[in-house]
């Protein structure tokens, strides 16, 4: 009886161990199900994460050329040393012994001594060099039997053929840093990748750039690659083609940075620049600013060495001047104001103004250049001879709401695309504008200051250069650009064709005529006929006891008190294909330093 | 029953003993050992060293043992049972001593090494079953029950000790769950559930710093991200990638790159999973469950309670091994080292599995001769 009870009992606990195992089964089931098909897609994911892993290939940067042509930026292969790290490498000795017997920059070693900080557990090719010299490289293949760890790796090195002609337009590419990746969040984080930092390399750095291939590396669990093949290709960068043309840049630059004269004290070159536009299509055929730099430098890797001396120059070369140095325009805005008279109709094309030499306003003196002064004289004299006194009064009449409208419908201070990060806007000063930023209203004297580019008002040279190219358009806004066929549309120029007719023929005695200020500046050729207006910038007021005792001499004074000189065009007078800015920074008068350089240049493109 | 009393063994009857046999579990269990086979081939990358080879003449000893013991009558067998497990617990205090390893579990015999845990689990099977029958007094009797916990903690804790707590509380569930089969009083189980319960903040108090993060490491992988949570990190991309239907024999990119750690051991079924997806690891699972299933009706068909225990002991054993398998690579419990039965490429704990098929063989074979 007992015997069978127990039976029954250790049947019955049986049975309750029998459904825990059922159910057990049954949560292992459940849990695969749950693993296999409803996380599937999850753990695939992580799967192929361990699986493999992708490096980004490079694609090759686009190359940029000239408008006939000629390559301003290129590639050339360059070998890349690489050293294979792995956990008890004597890293320190190996590097003395690559600097014993080769070149090494320093600050490479540097970065490379973080990377592999970084790195070397993973026993990777850690990048150390690509500016090695052929003789560097020959030097250490010979010997590569002492280095098992160096490996040497094709890589892209981007050359600048034309050097420091071009190195403001075109440019740099540096390394990628965190900057340009806080600054960019489309950038991708890839050690290696240069992208442009300055001018077209930079402007049209993603378009050069092109996009990122990738690599698939099959790896096992303790990194070691098992096969590795092209996934995705790279998209190569696109070439750029620009308007400049390589000739006439290379000349202006020449011509700028040897002026004949003054040449016994300095021997730095000139400080300036030099822009030659179409006035059709707005392409910037040269765009020289001086004093440059050689973009080469930078592809090499700059030494620290030479970068404080770029930096530390005071005539600041890594500056381009043409379009982003700000300067008083001085009388070559004359036209602009002339135009905003005509226009509002305040004198007509005979109206004359006296002019003694100084115009009195309140207790205040403003002077003409000319000491004497130019006598009863109407507009177009008065822009032939540039005489201030008449412009003051002009100015006066005008109002500065007027001519500060006119100025920027020619393209001073306003908004211009060109293709430069680096371009800055110029300032055309208005009685709101006095307000809001001198917390002061507008006085009459600022404006008759105004009324010859001088006071609060700045420009760039390239705005001049739109000034002009507008003005000898007379149809459309002309707007500047680097590139070639862009096939801009402009839109119409609202002035009356008339008034410009007389403004051009007055620009054509500034040098045509004889009492123009930039005669001696006329094209040699006779059938060939340049228009333009010179400038002369102040850079220091002159007070009235330095007036009586006689102005000193721009020659005996310090190279920085010296006038800026200035001077636009345009050519060919009856059918007008180029406008030119010239500007000689502290260059003295705009008649003998600036005109004659654009002279010499329109020459090379005409003749 | 009563000729074959005083006769253990007869030599004559061999193939008549071998007909009695139960040849589909026999089959069933040769599957499993084809699949492990198969594992093990694809885990060394489609060779058969260092792994496959080495199994099938393991499973071939396997198969020897079992039609050796289904030769002796079980009661012969359980006579063995208190010399088994005395043989069993010195072994393990010989460990503590002379072990080989880095966890001492090991005896170095020269052609392989012994692991003494896994024996004593069947030892403890065959000790209870004697126990229980031989002093067949009130089972709700607590000093008795006392006495057959202590033969089962006893050795559990050595185990525990060395340290393997997968193995130590694997016996530790075994030895339990037989006693409850017993008919321990369920007044006792809840008592012991509750003391136990008020007793572990005592002894979690009392414990080192580095004694409770191996315990919370334990129960929580993931806080051990470079060893353990890492291991099943790994475990459960490579069984969640096989989908449905696998990534294909000899194709498991988790197993083939090394990112699978003892894949020809404990984790030995996560590449099944990863190779052969759901289907294939629940035909595992399935197969697992027929086995249970057999020996079920076994147990059902079965008079004497010490076979039934014993019936009982081995299916539990082949249960736990699985459970605490699957569940550990599949990171539903802790990772506790036990492996897969017939699959693993493990050493003493195929052959104790085998011994547990060859005892059900003998019983079957006793039974009606």
């Amino acid at each position: 009886m007992k015997k069978f009870n127990i039976k029954k009992d250790v049947e019955r606990r049986f049975l309750m161990l029998s459904v825990l195992k059922g159910l057990s089964f049954g949560v292992l089931s459940w849990r695969l199900f749950d693993l296999q098909v409803i996380e599937n897609k999850k753990y695939d994911k992580l799967s192929k994460d361990n699986q493999f892993n992708f490096s980004l290939v490079v694609p090759e940067r686009g190359e940029i050329y000239d408008r006939k042509g000629r390559v301003l930026a290129a590639n050339r292969d360059a070998f890349s040393l690489y050293i294979k790290s792995s956990e008890n490498l004597n890293i320190d000795q190996i590097l003395f012994k690559l600097m014993s017997i080769t070149n090494l920059n320093e600050d490479d070693i540097n970065d490379f001594k973080i990377r592999y900080r970084d790195l070397y557990k993973n026993n990777v090719n850690i990048f150390m060099t690509d500016n090695l010299s052929q003789r560097d490289i020959s030097k250490i293949a010979v010997r590569l039997h002492e280095f098992p760890e160096v490996n040497f790796l094709m890589t892209k090195k981007r050359v600048y053929p034309q050097g420091a002609i071009t190195g403001h337009l075109i440019g740099y590419t540096g390394k990628l840093t965190e900057k340009d990746l806080q600054k960019n969040k489309n950038l991708i984080n890839f050690s290696n990748l240069r992208i442009g930092k300055y001018g077209l390399e930079k402007f049209f750095d993603k378009k050069l750039r092109g996009e990122f291939g990738r690599r698939r590396q099959e790896v096992n669990a303790r990194g070691k690659i098992i096969t590795s093949n092209l996934y995705e290709k790279p998209n190569p960068g696109k070439n750029l083609n620009i308007s400049i043309d390589l000739n006439i840049q290379s000349y202006a630059l020449s011509r700028l940075q040897n002026i004949k004269s003054n040449k016994l004290e300095y021997n730095e070159p000139e400080t300036g620049s030099v822009i030659v536009m179409d006035v059709n299509t707005g392409e910037l055929l040269c765009c020289v600013s001086s004093p440059n730099f050689n973009p080469n430098i930078f592809s090499r890797g700059i030494k620290s060495r030479e970068w404080k001396t770029l930096i530390n120059n005071k005539k600041a070369p890594l500056l381009n001047r043409a379009v982003s140095g700000l300067y008083p325009p001085g009388s070559t805005i004359k036209m602009a104001v002339a135009l905003a008279a005509l226009e509002s109709g305040v004198i007509g094309y005979d109206s004359k103004f006296f002019c003694n030499g100084v115009k009195e306003y309140g207790d205040m003196k403003f002077h003409c250049w000319h000491k004497y002064g130019h006598g009863n004289i109407n507009l177009s004299q008065a822009i032939e001879r540039s005489c201030d006194v008449f412009f003051y009064e002009l100015g006066l009449k005008v109002g500065i709401e007027k001519i500060g409208s006119m100025l920027k419908k020619l393209g001073l201070s306003a908004n211009i695309n060109l293709e430069l990060n680096e371009l800055r806007r110029g300032l055309v000063p208005s009685k709101k504008w006095k307000l809001e930023v001198k917390g002061t209203s507008w006085t009459p004297g600022e404006t008759i200051n105004a009324s010859i580019g001088q006071g609060y008002m700045l420009s760039n040279p390239i705005e001049l250069t739109t000034m002009v190219a507008r003005i000898a358009n007379s149809e459309m806004s002309i707007e500047p650009t680097l590139l070639s066929n862009k096939k801009q549309k402009f839109s119409k120029l609202d002035i009356n064709k008339n008034h410009l007719t007389y403004i051009k023929s007055a620009m054509s005695n500034v040098v045509n005529n004889e009492f123009g200020t930039a005669y001696k500046s006329k094209l040699k050729n006779k059938n060939i006929k340049m228009a333009g207006k010179t400038g002369t910038v102040q850079v220091i007021r002159i007070s009235e006891e330095e007036r009586e005792k006689g102005i000193v001499k721009n020659k005996d004074r310090e190279w920085n008190k010296r006038d800026h000189a200035l001077f636009v065009g345009y050519a060919p007078l009856d059918n007008p294909k180029y406008s030119i800015c010239v500007i000689v920074e502290h260059g003295g008068s705009g008649s003998t330093t600036a005109a004659p350089i654009a002279r010499d240049v329109i020459s090379k493109l005409l003749i | 029953m009563l000729s074959y009393k005083n006769k253990f063994y007869k030599p004559d009857g061999i193939l008549k003993k071998l007909l009695k046999i139960d040849w589909f579990l026999l089959f069933l269990v040769l599957i499993i050992c084809i699949i492990g086979f198969g594992a093990l081939y694809s885990a060394g990358d489609g060779n058969l060293n260092p792994w496959a080879l080495n199994h099938l003449y393991k499973i071939i000893m396997g198969f020897l043992i079992v039609f050796i013991l289904s030769q002796f009558k079980i009661n012969f067998i359980v006579k063995f049972s208190v010399i088994f497990y005395l043989f069993c617990v010195l072994c393990l205090i010989y460990v503590i001593y002379f072990g080989v390893g880095d966890v001492k579990r090991w005896i170095d015999l020269k052609y392989f090494f012994f692991q003494p845990s896994e024996l004593t689990k069947v030892s403890v099977i065959l000790l209870l079953a004697k126990f229980f029958t031989d002093y067949p007094t009130n089972s709700s009797n607590l000093l008795y029950n006392l006495f057959a916990m202590l033969l089962v903690l006893f050795p559990g804790f050595l185990i525990i000790n060395q340290p393997d707590l997968g193995t130590g509380s694997m016996l530790i569930i075994l030895g339990f769950s037989i006693i409850f089969l017993n008919g321990l009083s369920l007044n006792v189980i809840f008592s012991m559930i509750i003391v136990s319960l008020i007793s572990l903040p005592i002894i979690w108090q009392n414990l080192l710093d580095y004694q409770k993060y191996r315990i919370l490491v334990f129960l929580n992988p993931e806080l051990d991200t470079l060893g353990k949570g890492y291991q099943i990190m790994q475990s459960k991309i490579a069984i969640g990638s096989g989908g449905i239907f696998g990534k294909g024999y000899l194709a498991g990119s988790q197993s083939r790159l090394d990112f699978l750690p003892e894949k020809h051991t404990d984790f030995v079924f996560t590449l099944i999973s990863e190779e052969m997806g759901f289907i294939g690891s629940l035909l595992v699972i399935i197969l697992y469950l027929l086995i249970n299933l057999i020996l079920m009706r076994e147990f059902l068909k079965e008079e004497n309670l010490t076979n039934k225990i014993l019936i009982f002991g081995v299916s539990f054993l082949i249960f736990l091994y699985v459970i605490f398998n699957i569940g550990m690579v599949s990171g539903l419990i802790p990772v506790v080292g036990a492996p897969l039965p017939f699959i693993s490429n493990g050493g003493t704990s195929l052959i104790t599995i085998f011994i547990g098929i060859g005892i059900i063989q003998s019983i079957r074979v006793s039974r009606n001769v």
